[in-house]
C-alpha cells in the first residue's frame, strides 16, 4: 500500500516537475495543492494612463501636431465619454477595405495565420510595472478595431538595453464592428501574465469599419505585486504555449529525433504520394506548423525545407519572436524567395544588420518584393546590402521606417527595376528622391506621405512627370507645398495616373483652375483624394463628372464651396464610384446624404460629425 | 538671513466656475513677522514683496492667483457663460503647467457676423487649442509667441474649415525665473502694477483705426481681401515681475471704456491676495466698465481717440469685456 502511494506521488511528481520549468505559474499551483494557506498580502489595484507613445504603424495627422495624431493616446482622455470626430484622439491612417482594393495595394501574402488580423499597431509606456489585471481602452468614435493588446517584459524607460524581450498576448480577437458609432470603453478579459510590465502594444484592424476609429486614452490596471494564484483564476495552460514556436523556429539547424534508425518502416502513405502532391499539402500549412512538421520524419524534412515551399514567406505575424537566429535557420529554405515580409520584426534588438546581411545575401538573387514596414532596426548599412543583394527589387515598402537616417535613401536609387516604393513617414529628402526618380523610372506606385523633408514637391512633381510615364498610383498626403504648377506638370507627364492622394495638400487652390485641368488630363483616375481642400468648389467636381468617368473613391472633406447639384452630377456621371467623402461639406447636411444614397444606393457616402 | 517662517497653508477649494488656478496661504511670521505684524495688511504684503526681492538665494517658484470676469456684449446683470471660458465673442483661458502659469485673452472680430461665420467660434478654438498647447508641454515658456503660432497651425490642421478671425495677448509666467512673457497681436492687451502705479503695459497694433491686428482664417478666394496677420506679428516683451504684482490682462472692451486711472482706482481696493478679494476686485471692473459702456454721455478712451482722429463719437463703447485678473504669489503645490 504505501509502495502504491510512494509510486503513485514519485510519478505525480515527475509530471510536475518535467512540466514545472513551464512556468511559475505551475509552482503556484503546486504550492497551494501542497496546502499551504499563507495569508495573502492585500495587493493595492495601481491604474494609469499611458504615459507615452513609443512606436506606431501610422496615423492620421501631420508630424509635430496634436491634431489627429497617435500623441494623443498618451495621457488622461480629453473627448470620452462624448462621440464624435475630434483633434484631440489617435486616429489610424486608413480604415475599411479601400486601400486594399487600390491598384497599389500588394496581394496577401500566402500562409499567413488565421488568428493574424492585425493592420497597424500603437505602442504605449506606463509610469510603472504592474502585472496586469485589466486592460481598458477608450473608444471615441466608429469603436471595433482592436484586435490584438499585448504586454513586454522590457521596461522602455530603463537605461539598460533590451534583454531577453517577452512579448505576451494579453487578449486577441477578430475585428468587429459595433452598430452605432458611439464613444465605448473597451475592456476585454485579459490573460494574467507572470512579469510586470509598463510597455502594452494594442493592434488594430479597421477592415470592417465604416469610418476611422478613434481612440482616446488607454488604462492600464494592475498589482504591483505578483497575484498569489488562489485569488484569481487558474490561467489556462494554452496548447500554444507548451509547444514553443520559438524554439521549432531557432531549432531548424538541429538535429532532429533520429527515431527509427534501427528499423525503417517507412513513411506509410506519404511513400506513395508524387512528390508534387505533398508538396501543395504543405503550401497550406502555416510557418510553425511547417517547421514542426520538419521534425517529424526525413521525408517531410526533406519536403519541408524545399525552397519551392518560400516563393513567399511573411515573418509579419511572427514579428514578437523572431531574431537574427530565426532568420539564421531560415536562410537555407529561402533561395527562391520572391515576397519577402519583414514588417514590424526586429525591434529592440532583435534584428541585427549582420543577421539581415546574412539573410538577404542568401536570398536577395531572385527577391522581387519586401516589406520591412517599422523596421527599426534598419540602417544605412542595411539599405546598402539590400541595394547590392536584391539587383531585381521590384518593390519596397519602407513605410514608418523613421528611424532611418536621410543618407540612407541614396542607395534606392540603384534598385533600377522598382516598380513600387513606400516611403511614407519617412525621413528622405530632397537629392535622395531625385535621384531615385532619375534612376528608378519603372516606378508604378509612389507613396511620400507625411514626408516631412522634401523640400520642394513641384520639383519633385516636374521629375515624376519627366522620368516616371508608367506611373499609376501616387500618395502624396500631406505634402505641404505642392502648387499648380507642380501639379499641371505631374499630370500633363504622368497619363497612366489612375490613383492621386493630394489630401491635407493647403497650397493647392483651385482658382488656378488646376483641378479642373487634373480632371482633364486623367480619364483613366480611379481615385482622387481632395481631402481638407477648402477651395474644392462646384467646378471641379462637374469637371471631374465630365472627365472621368472611372472614377470609384473621392474625398472631399472640408470644402464648403461644393454644392447638392454638383454631387448628384457627378454621381449620375460616374457608376463606378463607391466611396465619396463629404465629411464636413458646410452645403451637404444629413438629409442631403439620405437623399443621394437612396438615389445611388451602391455608394458609401461618408459624412463624419463632431458631436 | 533665514527667516523662519510658519506657513499655513490653505489650499483652496475650486468653487468659482470662473477661475482655475489659486493656492493662497497665509503666514505667520517669525523673526521678520514680528516687525511686519505690525503693519497694515497691504503692508505685509509690501514687505513681504522687499523681502522676497532682498533674498535672491530664495529660489521659490512664483505663480499666480487669477481671476476672470466678464460680460459678453448686450448683456445685462450677470455674464453669461457661453461654453466655457467664452464671453460673447471673447474667449479666455488660464492653464498651468509645470514649469509655467499661461493665461490668454482672445477677442473674436465682430465683423464676420456680417458674413453669416460666428466669431466665436475662432477665438474659441484658439483658446481652445493653446490651452491644451499648454496643459501638454508643447510650449518654451519664454516664446509666448510660439505658443500662438503652434495654435494657429493646430487650427488649420481640424478638419472643420473654422473661418474667422481673432486677436490674442498670451501672459506667461515663468516660475523660476520669475520672468513675465508676453505676446500681444492686436487690440487686447495687459496692465502690470506695482505699488499702485502702471509699470508695464502692452501697446495696441492696429491697421486702422478700430481694425486691429488680428490671426484670421479667410474663406478660399478670400485671401487678399481679409486681414491676415502672421504670429510673428505680435508684440513680445519680457521682464522681471515682483510678489505682490497685479497682472491685468483684458480685451479692448475693458480699455476703450475705462482710463488707467479708473482701473487703478479699482486695483487698490485690492487687499488681501485671496481667491476671493482677486475675484471680487475683477468683477467690480468689468462691471463698472460693463456700466460705462452703455453710458451715452461719458467720454470713454474710445470716444476720445476716436475724436482726435476727426470722429465726433460720444459714450462708451459697448462691446464684450473680458478681464484676467492676477497676483503674483508663492507657489505651493
Amino acid at each position: 500500500m504505501l509502495t502504491l502511494m510512494s509510486m503513485f506521488y514519485y510519478i505525480c511528481l515527475r509530471r510536475r516537475s518535467r512540466s514545472g520549468t513551464r512556468g511559475e505559474a505551475l509552482t503556484s499551483r503546486r504550492a497551494v495543492e501542497s496546502g499551504q494557506r499563507a495569508v495573502l498580502p492585500v495587493s493595492v489595484e495601481v491604474e494609469q494612463y499611458a504615459k507615452e507613445v513609443l512606436d506606431f504603424s501610422s496615423h492620421y495627422g501631420s508630424e509635430n501636431s496634436m491634431s489627429y495624431t497617435m500623441w494623443n493616446l498618451a495621457g488622461v482622455p480629453n473627448v470620452y465619454p462624448s462621440s464624435g470626430d475630434f483633434t484631440q484622439t489617435a486616429v489610424f491612417r486608413a480604415y475599411g477595405k479601400w486601400w486594399e482594393q487600390c491598384a497599389s495595394a500588394p496581394p496577401p501574402f500566402r500562409r499567413t495565420p488565421k488568428g493574424f488580423h492585425s493592420q497597424d499597431y500603437i505602442e504605449l509606456g506606463f509610469e510603472e510595472p504592474v502585472y496586469p489585471t485589466a486592460v481598458d481602452v477608450l473608444e471615441t468614435y466608429y469603436p471595433g478595431a482592436i484586435v490584438q493588446i499585448m504586454a513586454c517584459s522590457h521596461n522602455p524607460f530603463s537605461q539598460n538595453p533590451p534583454t531577453d524581450v517577452r512579448w505576451e498576448v494579453l487578449w486577441s480577437g477578430e475585428p468587429t464592428k459595433v452598430l452605432t458609432p458611439q464613444a465605448r470603453q473597451f475592456s476585454p478579459n485579459i490573460k494574467h501574465i507572470n512579469f510586470p510590465t509598463n510597455l502594452l502594444r494594442i493592434e488594430v484592424n479597421s477592415s470592417l469599419l465604416d469610418y476611422y476609429t478613434e481612440l482616446d486614452a488607454v488604462i492600464l490596471r494592475g498589482v504591483k505585486e505578483r497575484p498569489m494564484l488562489a485569488r484569481y483564476k487558474m490561467p489556462i495552460i494554452d496548447i500554444n504555449d507548451l509547444s514553443d514556436s520559438e524554439e521549432e523556429l531557432s531549432d531548424l539547424g538541429g538535429p532532429f529525433r533520429q527515431g527509427g534508425e534501427a528499423k525503417r518502416t517507412g513513411n506509410g502513405y506519404f511513400d506513395k504520394l508524387p512528390y508534387e502532391l505533398i508538396q501543395l499539402i504543405l503550401s497550406h500549412l502555416t510557418l510553425p506548423d511547417l517547421c514542426r512538421l520538419a521534425q517529424s520524419c526525413k521525408l517531410l524534412h526533406q519536403h519541408c525545407c524545399d525552397p519551392l515551399q518560400y516563393t513567399q514567406l511573411s515573418l509579419q505575424p511572427y514579428w514578437g519572436r523572431l531574431t537574427d537566429v530565426s532568420l539564421g535557420h531560415l536562410q537555407s529554405r529561402c533561395t527562391l524567395l520572391q515576397r519577402l515580409n519583414l514588417s514590424w520584426i526586429g525591434n529592440r534588438g532583435a534584428l541585427t544588420l549582420t543577421g539581415f546581411s546574412s539573410f538577404m545575401k542568401a536570398c536577395g538573387q531572385s527577391l522581387g518584393s519586401l516589406e520591412l514596414s517599422c523596421c527599426h532596426f534598419l540602417n544605412e548599412p542595411c539599405l546598402e546590402v539590400i541595394s547590392q543583394t536584391c539587383p531585381g527589387l521590384q518593390e519596397l515598402n519602407l513605410s514608418s521606417c523613421d528611424r532611418l537616417q536621410p543618407q540612407a535613401f541614396t542607395h534606392i536609387s540603384k534598385l533600377t527595376r522598382l516598380r513600387r516604393l513606400v516611403l511614407y513617414r519617412t525621413k528622405i529628402e530632397q537629392t535622395a528622391i531625385l535621384s531615385v526618380l532619375t534612376f528608378c523610372t519603372e516606378l508604378r506606385h509612389l507613396n511620400l506621405g507625411s514626408c516631412v523633408r522634401i523640400d520642394d514637391y513641384d520639383v519633385v512633381a516636374s521629375m515624376l512627370a519627366a522620368r516616371c510615364y508608367s506611373l499609376r498610383s501616387l500618395d502624396l498626403w500631406r505634402c505641404r507645398n505642392l502648387t499648380d504648377r507642380g501639379l499641371a506638370e505631374l499630370v500633363t507627364g504622368c497619363r497612366m495616373l489612375e490613383e492621386l492622394d493630394l489630401g491635407w495638400c493647403p497650397t493647392l487652390q483651385s482658382s488656378t483652375g488646376c483641378f479642373q485641368h487634373l480632371a482633364r488630363n486623367l480619364p483613366r483616375l480611379r481615385k482622387l483624394f481632395l481631402t481638407a481642400n477648402r477651395t474644392v468648389c462646384d467646378s471641379d467636381v462637374e469637371e471631374l463628372a465630365a472627365s472621368c468617368p472611372s472614377l470609384q473613391h473621392l474625398d472631399i472633406l472640408g470644402t464648403r464651396l461644393v454644392s447638392p447639384a454638383s454631387l448628384k452630377k457627378l454621381l449620375q456621371a460616374c457608376p463606378r464610384l463607391l466611396l465619396l467623402d463629404l465629411s464636413f461639406c458646410s452645403q451637404i447636411d444629413m438629409r442631403v446624404v439620405q437623399e443621394l444614397s437612396g438615389l445611388f444606393p451602391n455608394v458609401a457616402i461618408k459624412k463624419s460629425f463632431t458631436q | 538671513m533665514a527667516a523662519k517662517k510658519k506657513q499655513h497653508l490653505r489650499p483652496l477649494s475650486q468653487a468659482a466656475s470662473l477661475c482655475s488656478s489659486g493656492r493662497v496661504w497665509t503666514w505667520e511670521p517669525g523673526l521678520v513677522g514680528d516687525v511686519v505684524r505690525a503693519c497694515p495688511t497691504y503692508g505685509r504684503l509690501l514687505a513681504r514683496a522687499v523681502i522676497g526681492g532682498l533674498s535672491q538665494t530664495d529660489g521659490r517658484d512664483y505663480s499666480l492667483v487669477t481671476a476672470s470676469a466678464a460680460f459678453g456684449e448686450g448683456t445685462f446683470g450677470k455674464g453669461i457663460l457661453k461654453k466655457g471660458m467664452c464671453y460673447g465673442d471673447d474667449a479666455c483661458f488660464i492653464a498651468r503647467h509645470r514649469s509655467a502659469d499661461v493665461w490668454c485673452v482672445a477677442d473674436g472680430v465682430g465683423g464676420w457676423r456680417d458674413y453669416g461665420v460666428d466669431p466665436s467660434q475662432f477665438s474659441g478654438t484658439l483658446m481652445k487649442t493653446c490651452e491644451r498647447l499648454v496643459k501638454e508641454g508643447r510650449f518654451v515658456p519664454s516664446n509666448p509667441v510660439g505658443v500662438l503660432t503652434s495654435s494657429y497651425y493646430e487650427l488649420l490642421q481640424n478638419k472643420v474649415p473654422l473661418l474667422g478671425s481673432s486677436t490674442a495677448c498670451i501672459v506667461v509666467l515663468d516660475r523660476r525665473s520669475h520672468r513675465l512673457h508676453t505676446a500681444n497681436l492686436g487690440d487686447s492687451g495687459f496692465l502690470v502694477v506695482r505699488g499702485g502705479e502702471v509699470v508695464h503695459r502692452s501697446d495696441e497694433q492696429q491697421h486702422y483705426f478700430n481694425t486691429p491686428f488680428q490671426l484670421s482664417i479667410a474663406p478660399p478666394g478670400a485671401e487678399g481681401a481679409v486681414l491676415s496677420d502672421s504670429p510673428e506679428a505680435a508684440d513680445s516683451s519680457s521682464f522681471d515681475v515682483q510678489l505682490g504684482d497685479i497682472i491685468l490682462t483684458a480685451s479692448d472692451g475693458l480699455f476703450d471704456n475705462m482710463p488707467d486711472y479708473m482701473i487703478l482706482q479699482e486695483l487698490k481696493k485690492l487687499k488681501n491676495t485671496n481667491i476671493e478679494s482677486v475675484q471680487q476686485t475683477a468683477r467690480s471692473i468689468a462691471e463698472q466698465a460693463h456700466v460705462l459702456a452703455y453710458d451715452p454721455n461719458y467720454m470713454s478712451p474710445f470716444a476720445q481717440f476716436a475724436c482726435d482722429n476727426g470722429l465726433n463719437v460720444r459714450g462708451g463703447k459697448p462691446d464684450d469685456i473680458t478681464v484676467l485678473l492676477s497676483i503674483v504669489a508663492e507657489y505651493t503645490d
